[in-house]
């Protein structure tokens, strides 16, 4: 009987250290997340989306796995703690590529910008240029608020690239240079208009 | 005897266990739909399946995850114990559901794409209308400012169609659709006059009256039409001359007071000759007449006008070109100034209409529009 007794308390202290050695991996958890969030923070939501989409699906599995195992009696988390060390270690590789890929993204933008700022100047110092003469004096007028309407736009443009969304700006800029060199020739045919 | 049953069941024993071992070793592959569908699962989110059909998007994920744990099971048996046949058929059915989902966003896709392209030509259509009247009308208005910042929003709609990014095609187009709006309202707030049967009407009176006036006394009356933009000389009744002209930054409007840059209606008279004014030869009519003097004193009184504005003068049909913008005169090329003044006496009456066309281009274009 004495023996049942101590066999018992030695059976539970054993599964007493069997769970308390097996506690959720918190640690592991928070770590993952957290160098999930600074691939988001980086701009991977732009400029790593794949990536970023298979590292929150690496997150949700290993975390399957941790609510897995919190289920059972004989909780073992190793493999849970294996797939999110690789989550972490994934991130921590995304968030290298992210700084290249924002690099050339904006040098496309400012390349965008340069361009369409030039293609306004053009127009505006085309239509500074443009003699008032026959039939041309309304035309001059309305491209006047042509011109206008297209600085609104570069602001906005502008905008975009400073809150770093360059992919944003670089196709709002090329709309303006195309819209600016519309205009241009508009002025050009005003011009024209006078001369004959 | 004892000691060969027991070397015996010994032999027995490593036989069977190396069997068990090779078997493990030999498992059967993975089946190929177990690749095909994380495959799959990555393409259906590359095409947007948590937009264009999250709900069965979201079951797929549930579907292929529940799939994946059972693999994983069976991936832990020994090599011998595994059956692959159940995997594949699980994995099959997830593939499956994958290809319609996959048909699903096509479909979307092509319905959203049309739909947008639709909704940008009826847009396109709409601005191309405003855009030529703002053009023609050659009045001061910031309806072009926005209109031009609604073509460059075209233009974008484009790139991001082609980027098939179609929820940020439909929010820039429906901000191009709300400065379309804007520009139309501001272009029918100025305009609506030219729009009413009963101004029309009234405008029609004042020529016809006009011209039964040139048919009583025989005598030379000018009829102006600002829309048409056109000055007619009358004489016993009769069109005898037709001359293209130019107004004011805002000649359409009705002039109020001074600096507004729009040019009067009502009926005049020349009152003085001027061979040598600022542009040549000018006719100078009474503005303001008596009429002109109440509309001011009501709109100051009611406060429509500064207290401090004036209400102007010195209207002129003159030469300097029937190409521009005055500032509320009517201007006309300086070899038909030069005749028009050799034909008008002082004192000839001079109506001054908005139009007298009741299907005029204002209609055409803003009626169909009308709120």
């Amino acid at each position: 009987m004495k023996n049942l007794v101590k066999f018992s308390v030695l059976s539970l202290l054993v599964v007493f250290l069997f769970a308390s050695c097996a506690k959720q991996p918190t640690q592991e958890i928070d770590a993952a997340k957290a160098a999930i969030d600074a691939v988001v923070k980086a701009g991977g939501n732009i400029y790593a989306q794949e990536e970023l989409k298979q590292l929150n699906d690496d997150y949700n599995a290993a975390m399957e796995e941790v609510n897995a195992q919190s289920k059972k009696l004989f909780k073992k988390y190793g493999n849970a703690r294996e797939m999110l060390a690789k989550v972490e270690t994934d991130a921590e590789a995304v968030l290298t590529l992210i700084p290249e890929r924002k690099e050339q993204a904006k040098n496309e933008a400012i390349q965008a910008m340069d361009e369409a700022k030039a293609a306004f100047d053009e127009a505006k110092t085309l239509l500074s240029k443009a003699p008032v003469g026959k039939g041309t004096r309304a035309d001059i007028e309305a491209l006047k608020s042509d011109l206008a309407g297209i600085e609104t736009l570069l602001t906005e443009a502008q905008a975009a690239f400073d809150s770093e969304d360059y992919l944003s700006a670089r196709d709002k800029a090329a709309s303006i240079k195309e819209k600016a060199a519309a205009v241009s020739e508009q002025v050009q045919a005003a011009i024209a208009k006078v001369r004959r | 005897m004892r000691q060969n049953v027991l070397l015996t069941a010994l032999m027995l024993f490593c036989q069977v266990s190396l069997i068990l071992l090779t078997q493990s070793c030999q498992a059967p592959p993975a089946p190929s739909e177990v690749n095909q569908a994380f495959k799959q699962e990555q393409d259906l989110w590359r095409a947007g399946a948590s937009i264009y059909a999250p709900d069965d998007y979201e079951n797929y994920c549930q579907l292929l995850a529940k799939t994946r744990k059972h693999y994983e099971k069976e991936e832990l048996k020994i090599g011998f114990f595994r059956d692959y046949d159940q995997v594949k058929e699980n994995f099959s059915q997830v593939l499956e559901e994958g290809n319609r989902i996959n048909k699903l966003i096509e479909d979307q896709k092509a319905s959203a794409s049309g739909e947008i392209i639709s909704w940008k030509r009826e847009l396109y259509s709409k601005y191309q209308t405003l855009e030529t009247l703002s053009f023609e009308i050659g009045q001061r208005t910031n309806s072009r400012e926005l209109l031009v910042q609604a073509d460059i929003i075209f233009r974008e709609v484009d790139r991001l169609l082609s980027q098939a990014k179609y929820q940020e095609a439909r929010a820039r187009l429906d901000f191009a659709s709300s400065l379309i709006n804007r520009a139309e309202n501001i272009l029918y707030r100025q305009l609506k006059r030219y729009m009413s049967w009963e101004e029309i009407s009234r405008w029609r009176k004042m020529a016809e009256q006009a011209v039964k006036k040139s048919k009583a006394s025989n005598r030379p009356v000018i009829i102006v039409s600002k829309l048409e933009k056109k000055l007619i000389v009358y004489k016993a009744g009769v069109p005898i001359k037709t001359y293209q002209i130019s107004l004011g930054f805002r000649g359409l409007s009705a002039k109020l007071y001074n600096g507004d840059e729009a040019t009067p209606e009502g009926e005049y008279k020349v009152i003085k000759k001027l061979s040598q004014s600022k542009f040549k030869r000018a006719l100078l009519i009474n503005y303001p007449n008596e009429e002109d003097r109440i509309k001011f004193n009501e709109a100051r009184k009611r406060g429509y006008i500064a207290p401090s504005a004036k209400i102007g003068g010195q209207i002129e049909i003159h030469g300097g070109g029937k190409d521009g913008l005055t500032n509320g005169c009517i201007a006309l090329d300086d070899k038909e100034m030069e005749e028009l003044f050799r034909l008008i006496p002082v004192g000839t009456p001079v109506t001054i209409v908005g139009t007298t066309d009741q299907n005029n281009k204002i209609i055409t274009v803003l009626k169909r529009e009308e709120r």
